[in-house]
């Protein structure tokens, strides 16, 4: 993943409550350029959820869940 | 003397003056204490109306009040529009004035923003202003059959659960009609339940699969063609429609943006406890404008004007603040014409609403004309909470 890094666009949405982290994720993979990979900063549980059911919906490919400490870094690849 | 300055005269704005005109009223009359209500507007809506014109439940002479009869006659109202608020300085600018504060409460409530979504405001309809609704409610008057779509065409909105409650109405007002069977009704939501709220989205999902509503979960709208009669997602589909009723996307007061005392989706940055904006002791946010993880609602806006009022209060005799905001909210969901369910919830705790029924409805219309008599006096913000 370190090659990826220079990458990743981050959202920190920590402290913002559902639908919050979907939302700007969205917001954000509608400005972004396919392949671009987009990591959300999540202390909302529902996010673990919600954020890989919509990046199976949309067509994007889901990378993951980072777990730290009170929150959750959750990454997306933007496919088309 | 100390100056209460209250920018905007809507539900929050109007309970924090009158409640603390009542409060306050001794010193009020011997001018120790000013309350200035400031507003561009001359008229109050109450805004749940709009949910319940279109379907002819409510009017618009039981949705609007002169603002100026609803406010106590010690509180000074202004009716103007408000250019600035310079936080720093203690000064509000109007086209006309600048009010100096010693407390200010910032009531700038949420505005539809059309623009986030091309084709919408043309597109369909919604009831979101006094005038749309009853655009909407002749629109629905004439609607003999085909595709009714209700979306959420973007988060957040005004009054979460209004949009559900709008399919629920929908069904309900045709099938007393007796042309349900011709109506193929959808409801289009940007998440993956039908409601923000997980175990209240579980009991509209099986009330909406009951009735008959099809529901189309992770549909954000992308854009709207009028000309076809179609509403495009981001995730990719296209759905057509014959009657549209979609809920527009709101943004902060443009006022508060251009005094940079906003975040980048144009809400004020507010202490979800003591209801301070972030920063600065002296200016409470409430309702609709604030960055609060709760609804916006004017419920909320109710609950939140108890606390302001009482720490103002408190500060203005010398007590330290005696209320914090829980997080608090109460909605109504009408499920149908005659039958509703009611949410009360706040930040520790999710709601557990009751089975719809009769009783909830009945106390609905009830409040819509308690919100004139109690509610917007100030007699008792937040249910004396």
């Amino acid at each position: 993943m370190s090659h990826e890094e220079e990458k990743v666009k981050v959202i920190d949405a920590r402290g913002s409550y559902c639908p919050g982290p979907l939302m700007e994720l969205i917001r954000t993979v509608k400005q972004s350029n396919i392949g671009d990979i987009i990591e959300v900063w999540s202390s909302d549980e529902g996010s673990q959820r919600d954020i890989p059911k919509w990046t199976e919906k949309a067509g994007h490919e889901f990378l993951g869940v980072i777990h730290e400490k009170g929150y959750d870094r959750i990454r997306v690849r933007k496919t088309r | 003397m100390k100056r209460i300055l209250v920018v905007g005269g809507g539900t929050g704005g109007t309970i924090v003056a009158n409640n603390l005109a009542h409060r306050l009223h001794e010193k009020l009359v011997k001018g120790e204490i000013e309350i200035t209500v400031v507003d561009s507007s001359s008229l109050h809506v109450y805004q749940p109306a709009y949910l319940l014109i279109p379907f002819g439940i409510m009017h618009r002479n039981e949705a609007i009040r002169s603002e100026r009869d609803l406010l106590a006659e010690t509180i000074k109202f202004r009716q103007e529009r408000v250019n600035k608020i310079d936080v720093n300085n203690r000064l509000v600018k109007t086209d006309s004035s600048s009010l100096q504060y010693d407390f200010l409460v910032l009531a700038t409530g949420a505005q539809p923003d059309y623009s986030q979504v091309p084709g919408l405001e043309k597109g369909g309809y919604d009831f979101y202003t006094l005038e749309n609704a009853y655009k909407l409610r002749e629109a629905i008057g004439k609607f003999e059959g085909g595709r009714l779509v209700v979306a959420v065409a973007g988060i957040p909105f005004k009054c979460p659960t209004a949009p559900m409650e709008f399919a629920f109405l929908a069904d309900s007002y045709y099938s007393k009609l007796g042309v349900r069977d011709k109506i193929e009704l959808d409801y289009l939501y940007p998440l993956p339940r039908p409601f923000t709220i997980p175990n209240v989205a579980e009991q509209v999902q099986k009330l909406m699969d009951d009735r008959k509503i099809k529901t189309d979960l992770l549909f954000n709208v992308e854009s709207v063609n009028p000309e076809k009669k179609e509403i495009t997602s981001i995730e990719g589909e296209t759905i057509k429609y014959d009657l549209a009723v979609l809920t527009p996307p709101h943004t902060g007061s443009e006022v508060v943006r251009v005094s940079g005392l906003t975040d980048k989706g144009g809400w004020i940055p507010t202490d979800r406890y003591t209801l301070h904006v972030k920063g600065y002791d002296d200016v409470y946010a409430i309702g609709d404008a604030t960055d609060l993880p709760v609804s916006k609602a004017g419920s909320a806006a109710d609950f939140q004007a108890a606390v302001v009022s009482t720490n103002i209060w408190d500060n203005i005799n010398g007590f330290p603040p005696s209320l914090r905001y829980d997080g608090r909210v109460m909605c109504f969901i009408i499920t149908a014409i005659g039958e509703a369910t009611i949410l009360l919830f706040d930040y520790e705790h999710p709601p557990s609403p009751p089975p719809p029924n009769f009783a909830c409805y009945w106390y609905k219309l009830v409040y819509n004309r308690m919100y004139w008599t109690v509610t917007a006096k100030g007699l008792l913000p937040g249910f004396g909470v």
